[in-house]
C-alpha cells in the first residue's frame, strides 16, 4: 500500500466526495465495546428503544405518538420482548394528573391483526409533583404490537421513552 | 492510505483497535422468540380436536418445540360460547418418536373471553416448558360455533 501525502482538508472532501467501500469496511477493525455504548445493552439482557418522543396530552385518548386512531400501535415488532418499560418526564409547574392505559394485540403472518380492536393490558393514573419522572412497567410481554395512551384533563406535555427487554434470553 | 474517519464532530482519525469506526448494535442476538403456529379455527363441539382441526389424538399440534422454555398463545375468538382448552405435552426420543403414547395434561380450563374478545396463554403457565410436542384442543360445551383465530409463538432461553 503506497503512501500518499494530503492535507486535513483534502483528506475531509474525499471521505465525503468517496466513501469507502462495503468490501473495505468488513475487514476494519471494529471494537464490540464501542459499539456497546451506543445502544443500551446489559447482559444477559438485551434492551431495545422502541420509541422516544414528546406527547401533548389533552382530554383525548391519545397515543403517544400523537394520534386519536384507535387502530394505530404505538409500536410494532415487539413479539421477542418479555416485558416493555415507559419511562418519561411532565412539564408543568402543577402536580401531574395523566390518565394512561395500555392495549395489545397480535398479528398474523402478514402483520394483519388476527381480529379487530386491542386486549386492554391495563390502566392507571400518572400522579406526581410537578416537574417529576415516572415510570410504568408493562409486564404482559410478546405482544406484537402495543397502543400506550395517555389523557389529562389538564393540557401536559409528557417527555417519555418506552423501552423493550428480552427478560429472560441467556446466553 | 490510512483510513480515517471524522470523530467528535472536529478531529479526524486513524482507524485502529484504539479507535475504531463507530458502529451502531441493532439486532445483535438472535431473535428468542418465533411465531410457530397461525391458525383459524372453527370451534364446534367436537372433543379432541386440535387447533388445526385435526382429530388424531395422537397427531401433535406443535412439533419440535424442545428448544422453546415457554410458549405463548395468543388468540381472538369470535364468539361467546363456552368453551373448553386442552394443553398437552410430551417429549421425543432422539429419531423423533414419543417416548412413550398418549400425553401429559399440562391444562385443562375454560377458555377465557367472551365474543370478539382477545386473550393470552402462556404454556406452561408456571415454570419452563421445553417439551418437544404440544397439543391444543378446543371445543365448545354450548352455544354456537365461532372462529378462533390463534398465533402461537416459541420464547427460546
Amino acid at each position: 500500500m503506497s503512501a500518499e501525502r494530503i492535507t486535513r482538508r483534502e483528506m475531509l472532501k474525499r471521505l465525503i466526495v468517496a466513501p469507502i467501500g462495503a468490501a473495505v469496511l468488513t475487514t476494519l477493525e471494529v471494537r464490540q465495546a464501542s459499539a456497546a455504548t451506543m445502544q443500551p445493552y446489559y447482559d444477559p439482557y438485551f434492551v431495545a428503544v422502541l420509541w422516544e418522543g414528546r406527547t401533548r396530552c389533552d382530554s383525548l385518548w391519545r397515543s403517544l405518538k400523537g394520534d386519536v386512531v384507535a387502530i394505530l400501535p404505538t409500536v410494532q415488532g415487539t413479539t421477542p420482548y418479555d416485558r416493555l418499560y415507559w419511562t418519561g418526564y411532565a412539564l408543568g409547574s402543577v402536580p401531574v394528573n395523566v390518565n394512561m392505559r395500555v392495549l395489545a394485540r397480535a398479528v398474523d403472518l402478514s402483520g394483519a391483526p388476527l381480529g379487530s380492536g386491542w386486549r386492554p393490558i391495563g390502566q392507571a393514573a400518572i400522579q406526581t409533583p410537578p416537574q417529576r419522572w415516572f415510570r410504568v412497567e408493562i409486564p404482559e410481554g410478546h405482544w406484537d404490537e402495543y397502543r400506550i395512551e395517555v389523557r389529562s384533563a389538564t393540557p401536559r406535555l409528557v417527555y417519555s421513552r418506552v423501552i423493550a427487554s428480552q427478560g429472560y434470553w441467556k446466553e | 492510505m490510512p483510513v480515517r474517519f471524522l470523530r467528535n464532530a472536529s478531529e479526524l482519525a486513524d482507524v485502529s483497535m484504539e479507535s475504531p469506526l463507530p458502529v451502531q448494535v441493532a439486532n445483535a442476538k438472535p431473535v428468542p422468540a418465533d411465531t410457530l403456529l397461525v391458525a383459524t379455527t372453527t370451534v364446534t363441539t367436537t372433543t379432541n380436536r386440535d387447533l388445526m382441526e385435526n382429530t388424531n389424538t395422537e397427531t401433535p399440534t406443535l412439533d419440535n418445540c424442545g428448544q422453546y422454555r415457554k410458549l405463548v398463545w395468543f388468540y381472538f375468538r369470535a364468539g361467546n360460547a363456552a368453551t373448553t382448552c386442552r394443553i398437552l405435552a410430551r417429549t421425543t426420543d432422539l429419531s423423533a418418536q414419543p417416548l412413550g403414547a398418549g400425553w401429559q395434561e399440562l391444562v385443562t380450563d375454560t377458555l377465557p373471553g367472551g365474543a370478539n374478545s382477545w386473550g393470552r396463554i402462556e404454556i406452561p403457565s408456571a415454570g419452563d416448558g421445553y417439551y418437544d410436542q404440544y397439543r391444543i384442543e378446543v371445543y365448545r360445551t354450548d352455544g354456537n360455533n365461532y372462529t378462533l383465530t390463534s398465533k402461537v409463538i416459541g420464547v427460546r432461553g
